[in-house]
């Protein structure tokens, strides 16, 4: 008879910069509810269901590798989080933009209407809770909102961006909008192109809140004489 | 779903405290002491001596020395005009009202009872607890002892001309904490660890104890006239001059070459058990775990028999923004007959 292994695995923690800044402002909002998990750093591609071994050995190759410390920036960190979804399920869900890459004169605009693939059962749908949207580069964006979600976090994340379009003018970073519709409008001011830049570059990374789904495009506003 | 709500019980808080080496380089005892002419030299030099653990350029402070003394003797006045107002003066009445909080009370070593029997068993006597208008102050640098100085740890060694007395604090011979003021007080004791020598519970025959550990402070008051009784090392008294006082204690700590403390902080951990039943977390938005764009999962078998692993846990709150995050040390296999236990520490 052996001994049951009763081994909890515990972890250590570190605050993002989001929850430095918010267990900063002491105001409730650094409040743990819920928690998601996430692959990041594996390649299923080494996974070898062919092994020769038999199946204990097909996650040989990843088994035992190890990880990096964690990022405390949140876009590069939980980048490809675990989904629960039915047992049997043959696709997984992925994001349809109907953009691979997204161009914009200055002062140009472009709604964008995210849609996801295989979920719930339907082939093409608009999840429940919306869609995230980071911009890597604020400052690419004279406006940025998301609609159509009514949510306290939706409301909240696009007050703050409404405000960062206006008051991050000078500083190169990211931000995040809710819904499920985005507009985006480029910048009109000329001097961050200067001296002889045609053109400025950041990416879009849009996440459904309910798939956990990604994709992530580039965004380019071409300067206009 | 990506993300799983939290219940009430999957949080636990934890205070543990937590004790370790005090000096810098985490050495368990100073054994060799530095000052800096430059700090000596200026006007907080008039006031204190701050001590370095090395010469070297990344040297750091590790305590202060200071002298107070009630009359303001052993330093220069200020002003001339104004007998006893002097550096000495002013941080006697600093500590004093610190420390007694009381500006009508005196500095007592050895107990703060005036008559019966103190915490060591020992009768009180006029020479077992005497008054003093001055002493000594050991300041602990407050990186250096985090929370509070760990009681027991105080392991220090002084040189005189007669020789070398080790002193230690007598909170291993006390079963109730003593307070003076409103602060913890431990009296020092000729001996090692928290207990003093068994004779006389490690007093002076005529003088008192050695002094006060106060470590909530981070502060050590040393007792003068004990000290010069013991190893026959006492500070200058003279009116209107400057006595090297600190200079001197600096000399019998480098030649006594041993100064031993720990600190104590408790450090307040959130527990969050994070679980992860077995009909969950079992399949992936990994890029690698899909084949081509139209999603399709990248080995048939993994359509009912999916494997993925774990290795980033994120925590979120009601606006899923990410506040928190943890990694596994190593991927943790989870499919539909595996469940998953993390415990996750966050430390404040």
């Amino acid at each position: 008879m052996g001994y049951l292994n009763n081994q909890v695995i515990t972890v250590d923690a570190i605050l993002t910069k989001k929850g430095r800044e918010l267990l900063a402002k002491n105001d409730g909002s650094f409040r743990i509810t819920q928690f998601a998990l996430a692959d990041d750093e594996i390649d299923y591609t080494l996974y070898n269901p062919t092994h020769p071994s038999g199946s204990s050995f097909y996650g040989e190759a990843i088994d035992n590798m190890p990880l990096l410390e964690a990022f405390p920036i949140e876009s590069q960190i939980m980048k490809y989080k675990l989904a629960t979804l039915p047992r049997g399920t043959a696709k997984m869900p992925v994001l349809d933009l109907g953009y691979a890459a997204i161009t914009l004169q200055q002062g140009a605009s472009i709604s964008i209407t995210p849609q996801t693939l295989n979920y719930l059962g339907n082939s093409q749908t608009y999840e429940t809770s919306g869609y995230s949207l980071t911009i890597s580069d604020i400052r690419l964006l004279n406006t940025f909102n998301g609609l159509g979600i009514n949510s306290t976090a939706a409301t909240s994340a696009n007050a703050e961006a409404s405000n960062a379009v206006t008051t991050t003018l000078g500083t190169d970073v990211a931000n995040t909008v809710i819904g499920t519709q985005f507009n985006l409008r480029g910048t009109t001011i000329n001097t961050l192109f200067a001296p002889s830049n045609t053109s400025i570059n950041g990416t879009l990374t849009f996440i459904g809140l309910d798939s956990g789904a990604r994709l992530t495009i580039p965004i380019t506003i071409n300067y206009t004489t | 779903m990506s993300f799983k709500r939290l219940e009430t019980d999957d949080f636990v808080i934890a205070n543990d405290s937590i004790t370790s080496t005090l000096w810098s380089d985490d050495v368990p005892s100073l054994t060799t002491f530095y000052s800096n002419s430059i700090q000596e030299a200026s006007s907080a030099g008039t006031y204190y001596l701050s001590v370095y653990n090395t010469s070297s350029t990344d040297q750091q402070i590790q305590f202060d020395i200071a002298y107070c003394d009630k009359l303001g003797s052993g330093s220069a006045l200020y002003n001339n005009a104004v007998p006893e107002n002097s550096p000495t003066k002013t941080l006697y009445g600093q500590y004093r009202t610190l420390i007694l909080e009381d500006e009508n009370l005196d500095f007592i070593f050895g107990s703060a009872a005036a008559s019966g029997i103190d915490a060591c068993g020992n009768t009180i006597t006029s020479s077992t607890a005497i008054t003093s208008d001055n002493f000594w102050i050991i300041n602990i640098e407050r990186a250096r002892y985090k929370q509070s100085i760990f009681p027991g740890s105080l392991n220090l060694s002084l040189s005189g001309s007669n020789g070398i007395i080790s002193i230690t604090d007598n909170s291993n011979d006390i079963v109730t904490i003593p307070y003076i003021g409103s602060t913890r007080a431990y009296q020092l004791v000729s001996g090692s660890n928290g207990s003093g020598i068994i004779a006389n519970g490690g007093y002076t025959a005529d003088s008192g104890s050695y002094g006060i550990l106060f470590p909530d402070l981070g502060t050590i008051l040393l007792n003068p006239l004990a000290i010069s009784e013991s190893i026959h090392l006492a500070p200058s008294r003279t009116n209107d001059s400057n006595g090297f006082n600190n200079r001197a204690l600096f000399n019998s700590l480098n030649l006594g070459a041993s100064f031993g403390l720990n600190s104590q902080e408790t450090i307040t951990s959130d527990y969050v058990f994070v679980r992860a039943r077995n009909s969950e977390f079992n399949y992936s938005e990994n890029p690698s775990f899909i084949s081509g764009s139209t999603g399709e999962v990248i080995y048939s078998n993994f359509i009912n028999a999916p494997q993925t692993y774990i290795t980033t846990v994120g925590m979120y709150n009601d606006m899923n923004e990410l506040v928190a995050v943890a990694k596994m040390s190593r991927p943790l296999l989870k499919d539909f007959t595996k469940e998953a236990l993390v415990r996750v520490k966050l430390d404040f």
